[in-house]
């Protein structure tokens, strides 16, 4: 008995860590059903997991580009390998709202996206998670940084 | 009667592995050929009946070796044996003659199993309890040898990814392994982008006390023909030069590294891929001056695409303090098997 209470504490520590890390986490299906909505999606987006879960990701952002997403998730599932967003491509993927909307200088959260394969206990990939990171801060630092360079250019 | 076997590759691990790996109990002379045209002079004058055959080699690779065979009345039977597994590589090699194909490294189960698919051996029940003696046990081999084997047999599984993405077909070169000053690497980097302007991508790894980096450098004037594989119609904007870099960084150094843990078991920790620049000049990517570091063990590769004008430079760069480690990691490697 007290070996299952513990490998139930054991899931549920994990599970708290998972809701609650703080980079986004999405688990997606073959048909792009939403399998895990983590606590920093459900926060930022608005969109509780309870709602998201099971529901296409795209009827839930009906705003993503769905041909562009989609070709870079069959590509994850189909070479089996991570692919990389970066925020200088894609700067706000998930449009949420900035962590420090009021001493920010960005409107909306810089994100950079890293899509990775899961595999199974049989080793077929039948989900894909995303990973959302917040890089406003470094977004900014680097746009500002450029922005002074080129200032300086001008002027000179 | 033995059976005379040539075993032709650069690597002088590949040619101890595979030695090893062919059955006990077959009664073979092996000889060995470090390039195609050795193989072919050696079977010119020697005759041979089996050649098992390597194909990204210098001097001359497998495909040419293929290709001067075609004709030659006593040929040996080709096995080719080779880290290149993209498809197409394998369907060319069996068109040009090659009675089989099969991914590096073999085992003695795989080569064991194929050598009695084309009945060239048939297990002997009076099996030789002597080994076929054609290793020295203490043969041991430079830090440069096995990183360069290993390194070619993850570069064709990274191509192999590639060449599935983009539907093409990869040409491959023999990886080089070098230990590098600051200054020398600058000069290694402008000798292998000829252009004025690249575009660079990097991602760094650690685990078991190896760090390192993967530069992926961009000639510029490969976006046209990346751009028109990957589908995209529009005129070429920054964004869908990040995109481009992006994706074929992805799937190249993912599969890469990958295919470099499972040989040295390590299962690393990586990095998101940084844009390093764009549109700059070689020189600019590494700050010579501003580096803290003075030398670096590093892997290039050079990656071309065939029909197209897209060429791109992969480049591990292995911290200083990384070397020990990653030197005794190796040696297990080539031990093993």
């Amino acid at each position: 008995m007290s070996m299952q209470s513990d490998g139930l504490a054991d899931f549920h520590w994990m599970f708290d860590l998972l809701h609650h890390i703080d980079v986004g986490l999405v688990v997606l299906d073959r048909q792009y059903k939403i399998q895990l909505w983590n606590s920093f999606m459900e926060n930022h987006s608005g969109v509780s997991s309870s709602i998201a879960k099971q529901q296409s990701l795209f009827t839930v952002f009906s705003d993503l580009e769905q041909s562009w997403l989609q070709q870079k998730l069959d590509n994850v599932f189909g070479l089996k390998t991570p692919i990389y967003i970066s925020w200088e491509q894609r700067p706000h993927l998930f449009k949420f709202k900035c962590y420090r909307p009021l001493t920010s200088i960005a409107d909306y959260m810089y994100q950079n996206i890293a899509i990775r394969p899961i595999s199974g206990p049989n080793g077929a990939i039948n989900q894909v998670c995303l990973v959302v990171y917040d890089v406003t801060d470094v977004a900014t630092n680097k746009m500002a940084f450029e922005a002074i360079q080129q200032g300086g250019t001008t002027k000179a | 009667m033995s059976t005379k076997v040539l075993i032709c590759d650069d690597s002088k691990i590949a040619r101890k592995q595979l030695a090893k790996a062919l059955p006990n109990d077959w009664k073979v002379e092996i000889e060995f050929a470090e390039n195609g045209q050795d193989a072919l002079e050696q079977i010119a004058a020697n005759g041979f009946d089996v050649l098992f055959l390597d194909l990204n080699m210098p001097v001359k690779d497998g495909y040419e070796t293929l290709e001067a065979l075609q004709g030659v009345a006593s040929a040996p039977v080709v096995i080719v044996v080779s880290g290149d597994v993209q498809p197409k590589a394998i369907e060319r090699v069996k068109a040009m003659g090659a009675a089989a194909f099969h991914k590096k490294p073999a085992t003695a189960e795989d080569i064991r199993t194929l050598l009695l698919e084309l009945e060239l051996f048939s297990p002997n029940a009076q099996a030789s309890e002597t080994p076929n003696e054609v290793v020295t046990a203490a043969e041991s081999f430079t830090l440069q040898e096995t990183l360069q084997e290993v390194s070619n047999i993850a570069m064709g599984r990274a191509a192999s990814v590639l060449a599935e993405m983009l539907n093409v077909f990869i040409k491959l070169p023999v990886p080089r392994v070098s230990i590098l000053e600051v200054g020398e690497l600058q000069m290694a980097l402008e000798y292998s982008v000829k252009e004025d302007s690249c575009s660079a991508v990097s991602q760094g790894f650690v685990g078991s006390g190896i760090a390192f980096e993967a530069l992926l450098i961009f000639n510029d004037s490969s976006f046209p023909d990346m751009a028109t594989l990957l589908g995209m119609t529009d005129a070429i904007s920054r964004e869908h030069e990040t995109e481009l870099l992006m994706d074929v960084s992805s799937v190249l150094v993912g599969p890469f590294m990958d295919a470099v843990g499972k040989q040295l078991n390590i299962d690393f920790s990586h990095g998101h891929p940084t844009l390093l620049g764009q549109h700059v000049r070689i020189a600019d990517l590494i700050n010579v001056k501003k580096a803290s570091w003075k030398r670096t063990l590093a892997v290039e590769i050079v990656y071309e695409v065939e029909n197209y004008q897209i060429n791109c430079d992969l480049m591990l760069l292995f911290t200083e303090d990384s070397v020990p480690t990653l030197e005794h990691l190796l040696s297990f490697l080539a031990e093993d098997e």
